[in-house]
């Protein structure tokens, strides 16, 4: 009987030795930096949780998501360049303004701010010396960082109307990061200024159907100032809008993979002055609200579209796209460059309200009908190639792009 | 090693000694159907003798011939069995030996051996007596029928029901509130996310009992709810034993399939590990990755991607049929100077191989509509195609015991190995008319694996000094178990509306890659101590006992996706050519790279732990006559913490959770027990119970992981991150018990019960829709309000001989149980629902609990002719339809379908001694269908997944040597 309790208590300890020598082995040891290269860039790691300025004397390098978060303002001067590291999922880099965040981010046309890849090799001297095209990256290169999203408390019309508020989590950003919610009851919300900027090469995905934008607006006031705009080569869409009232002008989308122009949730705000080039999906993806707010119409005016890009196989999947209860008013567009079968999917709305007026579609008039289901030529469509108003349309104050300074920019 | 390598020795050295014979048998208590330690067994008209040990057994060794056995115990009636039979080298078996108390004439019983043959009358009488409403089935009935492993016997037993042929259910109950014990130990099943054991390695020979409790007593773990199985592996087999057993499957629908789905693995996949074929190269754990445009040079680029299994698609190839072969030996040898010392040991191993080809396949996604006048779902997304997987299991199951007069001491290995290899084909339709999606049309090809190990070591001392007045038990178990997924591969191409195929991130997305991997560590130490006394004349039983449960987990998950600088066409739409050197970076304009989707530190690792340390007292005596109470307390410390951040941490935001080794759970509960049975008569009972339990949250659920299903592209989210109006706080959930049962029990195991219940949850644990984000399917698991159920069960196991005697042997047992529950839904959930209510329609404040169906009913028909050799049965099985996951606004709420199981098994044991058995099962006789579907007001039904299982059809030799 002793034995036992000597050999029992001995077992004891020994199986607690087990134990705690098999839970101590748990410190990985992948802690070891890898070597920054040394390219003298500004290695941002951290949230924006102070006012800062970044200055246009250095490069600043996005490591992560960077959240401007709620009561702080991010200064930009012009000219600056910002890189973002490349990284997929929760891993993409961006420039998130969080709601009550401000973006103070003014460029200029001789000094645009430009948000790109850490692979753009392009440099504050290149800048100073008027080129704005990326040195080495091809123009259609995408998915080499995320993208900026801006996001404030202006209504939306999405579908979680329940609660008190009426706030979902932004298209690219993980659940789990509550800094991508947006939306609220102040239409004349302040994000910042948004102007003279270029964003290219962007659009990490985060997972089936979900990435980041370009330019990601969420629930944007309409005191947000946002004019002169460029989107090149983004792996998603150009210029997104989820609800929000903020207005955009001047702007060109330039080689995205995915839609250019996509606007949901009841926004109401307007774009002015804009040119679309050769989207990989659809030029206007455009959807109605999803909740039960219907906030109004949006509109879109003054652009010019290039439908395609032969060159570089890059077809739109059709010419505009919109949904029974989108509400939209269409003013003043020239598309070109439109291939057979592409089509405007929809002309009639039992929701939502759409008007077409002044569009000109570049085919001869004879095939114009080919290019609308049930070959009913709407109201407000015509075949040409001028825009029907041609001096609203300032493409001049485009000039200051990569696109433009690559010939690309259509001319009237 | 070593230690098979004893066990055949022994096996090998008992084939040598065979000029004696054996007689062994097992000494009841009648009334209670409990062993009794020290029974006097003499052969009559000899001294030869021995006494009964611990367990109530007795192993005598004699020479071959016919005797006559006396069985004699102080203040019991003796018992005299005639004609024991001895033949040499074999072992007669007198199983149920039952002695009486005596009452004034002291006159002997005298039975035959022949009447002794295995019955389950003692089975029966433990239950009769029990302080725990249990069930549960013998290894006497067992070696009965021809049931080869432990899953197969448990469909015997009332109110347990079988999912996916190898989890054992309780009541109807969701995994959360069903468990299962390995002798008497929590030990991790190999899916590390479930309560519940595998209990298809276990061969029926090396079971000594599987008993099922419905109720709490102290002694359990106070995380029991609804049903506690428990597995008793043999320790000192009756006979030697050495068994060899093939078993083959055939499905018309699933084998011997041309278009099964399948890709190049490894060369161990037939031991179910991968060796090494799909693990993540060296390379891709550095904190950054070669990527292009990064200042590294391109070869190291293009060096990295070639670095990666080239596979990506997968590759129809006919499959074979399942098939399983075992082998188990056993038995007991007399060992020490006096002979008394005996020496028991068990081994087994399985090898099983099954394949399952769904040839439809679906997963749909779909949300509610907000006009109130419009009745019916929007799909967002629904894959349609075919899934294929092929199973490997090993199971190594090794026990040595010892045992003298009053010590018993056991040691038990054991090993199970799973790899499990599948694929899949999908159609993907994404619809732009739905919230949150952009619509595309895609066709992917999904390639995973997942290994599974587990290594169990058990410890296991009973000590019964002081004439049996004390039972000293104790438990020693450490457990280490893995489950990995190297390599989970997901690649679609999107179909443009001319027909081409692309990769295109904001429609079909970029061919991914993922790498999971978990380690978990489980200690168990536990030591049980009975004292029996004498309280108003009447046996009484004090009992109290500690546990300790150390648990700790890591986890971690990497993410890869492939990119290109642009949208990719692909003329000639190969998976399996994507990863040619021709088409990665930098040999080709647009190339193919990895981009890392792991940040640093990464929110998808984790490390978590548990200390739970318990106590308990429960007393069992007679305040009064006829009426047993059962008091028990049980109090257990529970700490669990966690090291892990959430993404918004990860990302550098200060005010994001970082937790490093803090405490997530701690908390220290009193669990009181209280049972009463009133002995109505002999054959009556009635019971009343009263219990506090819990049901605590996994180690994923107190978690920031985010783990994506990339089949059915869904996401879970760990509780641990607040979101809305959730905080985070996920808690454990406190459950009242009450339990009111009449039983009423016949001769030869023959009973009736009809029981009512009711259970009062607090903070119940659901796992819920995150209704803020809606490009994703998200999922979380939150407490939501109250809850409650209530419901009535019958229960009834009754011979056909009582209509007629052409009968015998037919008997019919089933239950049926009725649930009526009811959670309060949270403030938001009835916002969000209220939201979207239709004309018409009324949103209550209330609705059933996830997880409880609302009904279940198990049947079986048995016929047994043990003498013959005959077995068979027809067992149906069927739960109501269960909320699996909880809607609201956007999202419609999920339900589970009732599967009709009807089963159908035969066994003839074949031989004058029955050596050899043969039998044929027949499963899912109904064929029916597994389908989940969406359900909301005035809308057809549509469907979450489904998959079509078929008819299978197996037949079984097994021969004993």
């Amino acid at each position: 009987m002793k034995t036992n309790w000597k050999l029992l208590s001995l077992l004891f300890a020994t199986t607690a030795l087990f134990t705690f020598s098999a839970c101590d082995k748990d410190d990985d040891d992948d802690n070891n930096p890898d070597p920054i290269e040394e390219t003298g860039n500004v290695i941002v790691t951290q949230n924006i949780t102070e006012n800062t300025t970044w200055t246009s004397d250095k490069v600043y390098q996005l490591a992560g998501r960077i959240t401007v978060v709620e009561g702080v303002t991010l200064t930009i001067e012009p000219g600056t360049i910002i890189k973002g590291e490349m990284g997929t999922g929760a891993n993409a880099t961006a420039l998130l303004v969080a709601r009550g965040g401000i973006l103070e981010a003014e460029g200029e046309a001789t000094a645009p701010i430009i948000f790109t890849t850490v692979g753009d090799e392009i440099s504050p001297e290149d800048i100073a010396a008027g080129n704005f095209g990326s040195p080495n990256l091809p123009n259609d290169a995408n998915g080499l960082w995320g993208g900026v999203i801006v996001l404030g408390k202006a209504p939306i019309s999405a579908s979680n109307e329940g609660a008190d508020i009426s706030e979902v989590q932004i298209e690219g950003i993980p659940t789990s990061d509550a800094n991508g919610l947006y939306g609220g009851d102040k239409s004349d919300d302040y994000s910042g200024k948004l102007k003279y900027i270029s964003i290219r090469h962007g659009g990490a995905n985060i997972g089936d159907g979900n990435e980041i934008n370009g330019l990601t607006l969420g629930g944007v006031g309409s005191a947000t100032i946002i004019e002169n705009i460029e989107i090149v080569a983004n792996q998603d869409d150009g210029i997104e809008w989820f609800g929000g009232s903020v207005s955009v002008k001047n702007a060109v989308v330039w080689n995205t993979g995915d839609d250019a122009i996509d606007a949901d949730q009841s926004w109401t705000g307007t774009l002015d002055n804009f040119v679309v080039i050769a989207p990989g999906d659809h030029n206007f993806e455009l959807d109605g609200p999803e909740g039960s707010s219907d906030n109004g119409a949006y509109t879109l005016k003054n652009g010019v579209i290039v439908a395609n890009d032969t060159e570089m196989k890059r077809f739109s999947s059709d010419l505009i796209n919109t949904d029974d209860n989108t509400s939209v008013t269409f003013e003043n567009l020239l598309f070109t460059a439109i291939e057979a079968g592409q089509m405007v999917n929809r002309v009639s709305h039992d929701v939502g309200t759409v008007s077409f007026n002044d569009i000109v579609l570049d085919v001869d008039a004879e095939n114009l009908s080919t290019h609308f289901p049930n070959g009913e030529v709407p109201e407000g469509f015509s075949a040409g190639n001028a825009p029907a108003n041609a001096s609203a349309i300032n493409l001049d104050a485009l000039g200051w792009t990569w696109t433009a300074q690559a010939g690309a920019l259509p001319t009237l | 090693m070593k230690h098979i390598g004893i066990v055949l020795l022994l096996f090998i050295a008992t084939l040598a000694q065979a000029q004696k014979g054996t007689i062994r048998g097992t000494v009841y208590e009648k009334n209670t159907g409990e062993t009794l330690v020290g029974v006097s067994v003499v052969l009559e008209g000899t001294f030869t003798g021995t006494s009964t040990d611990l367990d109530g057994k007795f192993s005598l060794e004699v020479d071959p011939g016919v005797y006559n056995l006396q069985i004699s115990f102080i203040s019991f009636q003796p018992l005299t069995i005639n004609d024991v039979v001895v033949k040499a080298g074999e072992v007669s078996l007198l199983n149920e030996i039952m002695l009486s108390e005596s009452s004034v004439e002291l006159q002997d019983v005298v039975v035959t051996a022949r009447a002794l043959r295995n019955t389950e009358a003692a089975l029966q009488t433990i239950k009769r007596s029990s302080s725990a409403m249990l069930d549960g089935i013998s290894a006497a009935k067992m070696g009965l029928i021809g049931d080869a492993t432990a899953v197969e016997a448990a469909k015997r037993v009332t109110g347990v029901s079988i999912e996916g042929g190898k989890y054992i259910y309780v009541r109807g109950l969701g995994d959360r509130y069903s468990k299962t014990t390995l002798n008497n130990v929590e030990i991790p099943g190999l899916d590390p996310d479930r309560n519940s054991l595998q209990m298809d390695i276990f061969p029926t020979n090396l079971i000594e009992n599987m008993l099922v409790s419905k109720n709490f007593t102290a002694d359990m773990p106070a995380d029991f709810t609804g049903g506690l199985m428990n597995v008793e592996t043999r320790d000192f087999p009756e006979e030697k034993s050495f068994n060899v057993s093939f078993s083959t499957t055939y499905n018309p629908d699933m084998h011997l399939q041309d278009d099964f789905l399948t890709y190049e693995g490894g060369k161990l996949d037939f031991l179910g590990m991968d060796d090494g074929t799909r693990a993540l190269p060296s390379g891709a754990r550095a904190d950054r990755i070669p990527v292009p445009y990064s200042g590294v040079g391109d070869q190291q680029v293009g060096d990295f991607v070639q670095s990666f299994n080239p596979q990506l698609g997968a590759k129809q190839q006919r499959n074979l049929v399942d098939y399983s072969v075992g082998l188990s030996l056993g038995n007991q040898v007399n060992v020490g100077d006096k002979g008394d010392g005996r020496l028991g040991y068990i081994f087994s191993l399985s090898y099983k191989v099954d394949y399952k080809h769904y040839n439809e396949v679906r997963y749909g996604n779909y949300q509610n509509v907000l006009d109130a006048n419009h009745l019916g779902l929007r799909y967002a997304t629904v894959q349609d195609g075919a899934m294929s997987e092929e199973n490997v299991l090993v199971g190594l199951l090794g026990g040595l015991a010892y045992k003298n007069q009053n010590n018993k001491l056991r040691l038990m290995l054991m090993h199970l190995q799973n790899g499990e290899n599948r694929a899949a084909r999908f159609n993907i339709d994404n619809s732009p008319a739905a919230i949150g999606q952009s619509g595309y049309l895609a066709e992917s090809d999904n390639l995973e694996y997942n290994q599974r190990g587990l290594s169990n070591l058990l410890l296991h001392g009973q000590h019964k000094p002081g004439g049996g007045q004390w039972d000293i038990d104790w438990r020693l178990s450490p457990t280490f178990s893995s489950s990995e997924d190297p390599d989970i591969r997901k690649s679609a191409f999107t179909i443009q509306p001319n027909g081409n195929r692309t990769f295109s991130a904001g429609a079909g997305g970029n061919p991914s890659r993922i790498w999971r991997e978990l380690t978990e560590l489980n200690a168990t130490a536990r030591i049980d101590v009975t004292r029996s006394y004498t309280f108003r004349d009447q046996k009484a039983e004090l009992k109290f006992g500690a546990v300790h449960n150390y648990k700790q987990r890591d986890y971690e998950i990497l993410f890869y996706d492939l990119q290109f600088t642009a949208t990719q066409v692909w003329p000639q739409p190969d998976l399996n050519t994507v990863l040619l050197p021709e088409n990665i970076f930098p040999n080709r304009p647009n190339g193919v790279y990895y981009q890392s989707g792991n940040n640093k530190p990464n929110p998808n690792e984790y490390q978590s732990a548990i200390n739970n340390s318990a106590f308990y007292i429960s007393n069992e005596f007679y305040p009064v006559d006829q009426l047993k109470a059962i008091v028990g307390l049980r109090a257990e410390n529970f700490v669990q913490t966690h090291t892990g951040r959430d993404q918004k941490f990860a990302n550098g935001d200060a005010a994001g959770r970082n937790l490093d080794g803090e405490k997530v759970l701690n908390s220290f509960d009193l669990f009181p027990t209280l049972n009463l049975i009133y002995q109505v008569s002999e054959q009556q009972n009635l019971r009343a119970s009263y219990a506090r339990t819990v049901a605590r949250p996994s180690f994923k659920e107190l978690s920031f992981a985010q783990i994506l299903d990339p089949i059915s592209n869904t996401i879970f989210n760990g509780g641990l991150y607040t979101y809305g109006d959730w905080d985070g706080q996920l808690s454990e959930s406190y459950i009242q018990n009450f339990d009111l049962r009449w039983e009423l029990f016949f001769e030869r195991g023959q009973n009736v019960s009809a029981s009512v219940f009711y259970k009062q949850f607090s903070d119940p644990i659901e796992l819920v829709r995150i209704p803020e984000q809606q490009t994703s399917t998200e999922y979380q698991p939150r407490n939501v309000g109250e809850a409650s159920l209530y419901g009535i069960e019958f229960e009834f196991n009754q011979g056909l001989d009582l209509l007629s005697p052409m009968l015998s042997g037919l008997s019919v047992n089933g239950n049926l149980t009725l649930v009526q529950s009811k959670a309060e839904m949270p403030e938001a959930e009835y916002n969000a629902r209220k939201a979207y209510e239709k004309t018409g329609q009324n949103i209550a404040r209330e609705r059933a609990m996830a997880g409880q169906s609302p009904w279940v009913v198990n049947a079986g028909l048995v016929y047994a002719a043990a003498e013959k050799g005959w077995d068979a049965g027809l067992f149906y099985n069927v739960k109501g339809p269960t909320l699996l996951i909880v809607g609201a606004g956007l999202f419609p709420d999920i339900y589970q379908s009732p599967f009709h199981s009807l089963n159908l098994s035969l066994s003839k044991k074949l031989g004058e001694e029955q050596r050899t058995s043969l039998s044929f099962k027949a499963s899912n006789l109904l064929n029916q269908d597994q389908e989940s579907y969406y359900e909301a007001y005035g809308a057809a039904n549509e469907t979450y997944s489904y998959r079509a299982p078929g008819r299978s059809f197996s037949v079984g030799l097994s021969h004993r040597f």
